[in-house]
């Protein structure tokens, strides 16, 4: 409770801010609040989930729209069509969010944008939206005899919505779910192997960006009375992004920050409104190229400065505690690959492969480079779908299912080129692994938010323990990126294990390992393999393959040219000539032997 | 019919302006992954240094246009020096720069030329031809004609001469391109100087058919932005079809729908991206993102 003490100065000087302000003054303020609102909602989406939507000035004209059509033309009350603009501004979010499911980025951006002119322009053509003119004579929001249509009285309305929204956005953005919207704006790939239902997660971030427009709208048909299709125009649409970029994208209170300082200059520069839009545009483009996480960021900028002066202490790994062993869990076969084709256009990557791991197996999958083995790991977690055949999976046919259903069925895999969430903390990554709920769980955040947080600490709990576990003590707090790659490596093995798999897939886990390194992960490997989780592991490190694995399988081509123990393997006449080129002669027995027992050793 | 062709006549000229548009999107797309929302009002500067010089001085047109492009192809230098830390980096940061860019050069253009903008004369003063009862203006074929040739050079430049293929070579792999001596940095300015000439182009020649003001740029941008992406981003051909597609979709749909022209032109834009995302032609340089 100490550490929020600092709230009560703030929210005194809250209430009593509009003792000291004139009307005009006071207006300034509430349409300041109403910005703050919008761009609680664009940092939600676009800096917090990553999803580039510039149709939030168009989901704050649909909640005012909707209250001004709804009062004076359906002669609703007030807040019946507050109600009613809050859930068509959400359905509108949801329609704009669509596209997302298909594309990301700039195009994504494009189309919103397309779709935000498309609203502008039904509103400035429909009679039922007042055409250019607008809607006036919007009914004054009755509350047990308070008058609001004084401003003063308005902006305790709207401090209090302010407050609410804002304490939301923060809990949303510092829980599982938020937690899951970052690693999906880092990596969709990986954030998908983890758990987390990409499509629902996208549609998510717009239904918060409409919910947040909707209420910013109500409070601006409260406030103003009066609707008019340039106030939610392209124009808007830029002020409202500049306010988020500067504040800072990714914090929420840094965009709150962005849209009150912003729109208090705004009013100062009213004037020289021409200047004053050139200016946006210029610190716009400065804040991009020099402070790209914009004011909330400058602090940690500066820190980074200053500590790059002073000496720093390198991050060391500690040692790993090795897991209880336990019995695998059930008997038969965890992986069962059965005649898998993958063709890209004309390119055949897998042609008719077939491998059984039994449960409890540490499998290995060597080949050369280009031999499909990536591409087998992408299809049997779910990136591809197989062109023909079945991967079933402990007995259930799993062909084609989504990378989240598969990782909550149990399948963790690590990507050849790490794909950890960069501006994450290494903590966070683990979180992520850690949290195993299916989306349709956030129903809680708005109903139950205790819950959310209990859930949360339980988590967290967890989560040290597999820090420990795997010696990431000292690195707990740092951002993978600044870390060495052993260490990068290491990390997302733990954020493999978070998900408490049965079937692990490493690609390539040993790849820019020291040598000390590697003889660890083997002990690793090893030991999850005791504690009941079967593996299957590319690599081409032959001698860690060797002395790892009690079965090998090799690809060449995109077929299985060998299987079996990595003795036999390793002499097979076509594994020799696959690797080697058919001119050189086969080692003998004794060879391989010889080799086998140097990578033990 | 005769109302269908004289659409189609009007939706290929102003197709004929998008392609140019696209063109110019998708040639610094492609060369430096820089997707440059500012494009749109680098047209409108186009649109603008040509009117004006052409009232001012009552030279020809064509005089006009060629100074309109030295013009912004200077401004284009410019901003491909500004945003220079931005490219190849996360697409996030580069689209709201440039967007942040666009919006001074609007801003810019109030201060220089008023928020009110003017109305610039056809420069060819002959009567429309008259083809079976279709009414064919001159000045839309010269549109077409000019886009044409312009598309001509742009496409003899990157296939026949060593600064086209050395471009070509940057837009596959800068660093590769590096490794074999070519200058990336030059490459990708002249890229952009290209680009924004083509954009100048554009602007030129849709200043007689639309009413020249400062946020003409935003509407031409998208709409140019959407041609690209609809041809395929990054894909030259795909540019000049995506182009044509949006410019018979305009038209088709402001004869059909009025005024609710852009509210159907941009619901049936997100239909067909939402079918197909990467365009006719597919994205023609890797993901970058």
């Amino acid at each position: 409770m100490k550490r929020l003490a600092w709230l009560v100065p703030v929210a005194l000087a809250a209430w009593l801010l509009p003792y000291g302000l004139g009307g005009y003054s006071i207006h300034v303020i509430d349409v300041a609040i109403i910005f703050a609102i919008l761009a609680i909602g664009l940092g939600l989406t676009m800096g917090v989930a990553g999803q580039i939507n510039l149709a939030q000035v168009a989901f704050f004209g649909v909640g005012a729209y909707t209250v001004a059509i709804l009062t004076t033309q359906a002669g609703l009350g007030f807040w019946t069509a507050a109600v009613l603009a809050v859930v068509a501004a959400v359905v509108f979010g949801i329609l704009v969010g669509i596209p997302a499911l298909r594309m990301q980025s700039h195009y994504l951006g494009i189309v919103t944008l397309g779709l935000a002119l498309a609203f502008t322009n039904w509103v400035t053509n429909s009679t039922i939206a007042g055409r250019a003119e607008g809607i006036s004579d919007i009914p004054v929001p009755p509350m047990f005899g308070i008058d609001l249509s004084s401003g003063y009285l308005f902006y305790y309305v709207e401090l209090l919505v302010f407050v609410v929204s804002l304490a939301f956005a923060l809990f949303v953005t510092r829980s599982p779910l938020g937690r899951r919207l970052r690693a999906m704006r880092d990596d969709d790939l990986a954030a998908g192997a983890l758990g987390a239902e990409i499509p629902l997660l996208r549609m998510t971030a717009f239904v918060l960006s409409g919910l947040y427009g909707g209420v910013a709208g109500v409070l601006y048909a409260g406030l103003i009375r009066f609707v008019a299709p340039e106030s939610f125009n392209i124009a808007n649409m830029f002020l409202l992004l500049a306010m988020v970029i500067i504040g800072g994208r990714a914090s929420i209170v840094g965009c709150v920050i962005g849209a009150i300082g912003l729109a208090m200059v705004r009013e100062a520069l009213l004037d020289a409104s021409g200047y004053a839009q050139l200016g946006y545009g210029l610190v716009v483009v400065l804040v991009v190229v020099f402070a790209p996480k914009g004011l909330a960021g400058l602090p940690e900028q500066l820190r980074l400065l200053l500590r790059r002066r002073g000496s720093g202490s390198r991050a060391q790994l500690g040692p790993f505690l090795p897991y209880d062993s336990a019995p695998a869990a059930a008997e038969g076969d965890a992986l069962d690959v059965r005649n898998v084709t993958k063709r890209f256009k004309g390119l055949i990557a897998l042609d008719t492969v077939s491998l059984t791991v039994p449960t409890g197996q540490i499998r290995g999958i060597v080949g050369p480079n280009g031999s499909g083995k990536t591409t087998l790991f992408n299809v049997i977690s779910g990136f591809y779908t197989a062109t023909q055949g079945s991967v079933l999976l402990g007995g259930h046919d799993v062909t084609g299912e989504a990378p989240y259903r598969l990782s909550q069925r149990g399948v963790a895999r690590t990507f050849q080129n790490l794909r950890l969430f960069e501006d994450l903390s290494v903590r966070e990554n683990i979180l992520v692994g850690l949290d195993r709920t299916r989306t349709a769980w956030i129903w809680r955040y708005p109903i139950l938010p205790w819950k959310v947080l209990g859930y949360e600490r339980r988590l967290r709990a967890r989560a040290e323990e597999l820090i420990e576990r795997f010696g990431l003590a000292d690195v707990a707090g740092a951002e993978p990126r600044s870390l060495p790659y052993g260490i990068q490596r290491r990390i997302e093995l733990a954020r493999a294990m978070a998900m408490s798999p049965t079937l692990l897939l490493l690609d390539e886990p040993a790849a820019g390992l020291n040598g000390e390194e590697v003889r660890q992960l083997g002990e690793i490997v090893r030991s999850i393999r005791d504690s009941g989780v079967t593996v299957v592991i590319i690599e081409h490190n032959m001698g860690l393959v060797m002395s790892l694995c009690e079965q090998v399988t090799v690809l060449s081509g995109g077929k299985v040219i060998a299987d079996g123990p990595p003795a036999e393997v390793a002499v097979h006449p076509d594994v020799v000539a696959a690797y080697l080129g058919d001119s050189m002669t086969a080692p003998t027995e004794a060879a391989a032997e010889a080799a086998i027992e140097e990578a033990t050793r | 019919m005769q109302v269908f062709l004289q659409t189609l006549i009007g939706g290929i000229t102003f197709g004929a302006v998008y392609a140019l548009v696209a063109m110019g999107f998708s040639i610094v797309y492609r060369t430096m992954g820089l997707v440059n929302f500012a494009h749109g009002s680098v047209v409108m500067i186009g649109a603008y240094a040509a009117s004006t010089f052409y009232l001012a001085t009552q030279l020809p047109f064509a005089v006009a246009i060629v100074v309109a492009i030295v013009v912004t192809g200077l401004i284009g230098l410019v901003i491909e020096r500004f945003l220079r830390p931005l490219e190849n980096k996360d697409f996030t940061l580069m689209l709201i720069g440039t967007i942040g860019f666009g919006a001074v050069l609007e801003a810019g253009a109030v201060l220089v030329w008023g928020a009110t903008g003017h109305a610039v004369p056809s420069p060819v003063a002959t009567a429309p031809i008259d083809l079976a009862g279709v009414r064919i203006p001159t000045y839309s074929l010269m549109v077409i004609a000019i886009a044409a040739a312009a598309t001509g050079l742009l496409a003899l430049f990157l296939q026949r001469t060593k600064r086209g293929a050395a471009m070509q070579a940057v837009a596959m792999d800068h660093q590769a391109a590096t490794a074999v001596g070519i200058h990336v940095g030059r490459s990708n300015a002249l890229a952009f100087a290209i680009g924004a000439g083509l954009a100048a182009l554009a602007g030129s020649l849709i200043g007689p058919m639309l009413y020249v003001n400062p946020t003409m740029g935003g509407t031409l941008g998208i709409k140019g932005f959407a041609a690209a992406m609809l041809g395929g981003f990054g894909s030259m051909p795909g540019a000049i079809v995506g182009g044509l597609a949006f410019g018979l979709l305009d038209s088709f749909a402001a004869g059909n729908f009025q005024e609710y022209s852009e509210l159907v032109t941009f619901l049936v834009f997100a239909l067909v991206v939402m079918i197909r995302p990467t365009g006719i032609f597919g994205e023609a340089t890797v993901n970058r993102a």
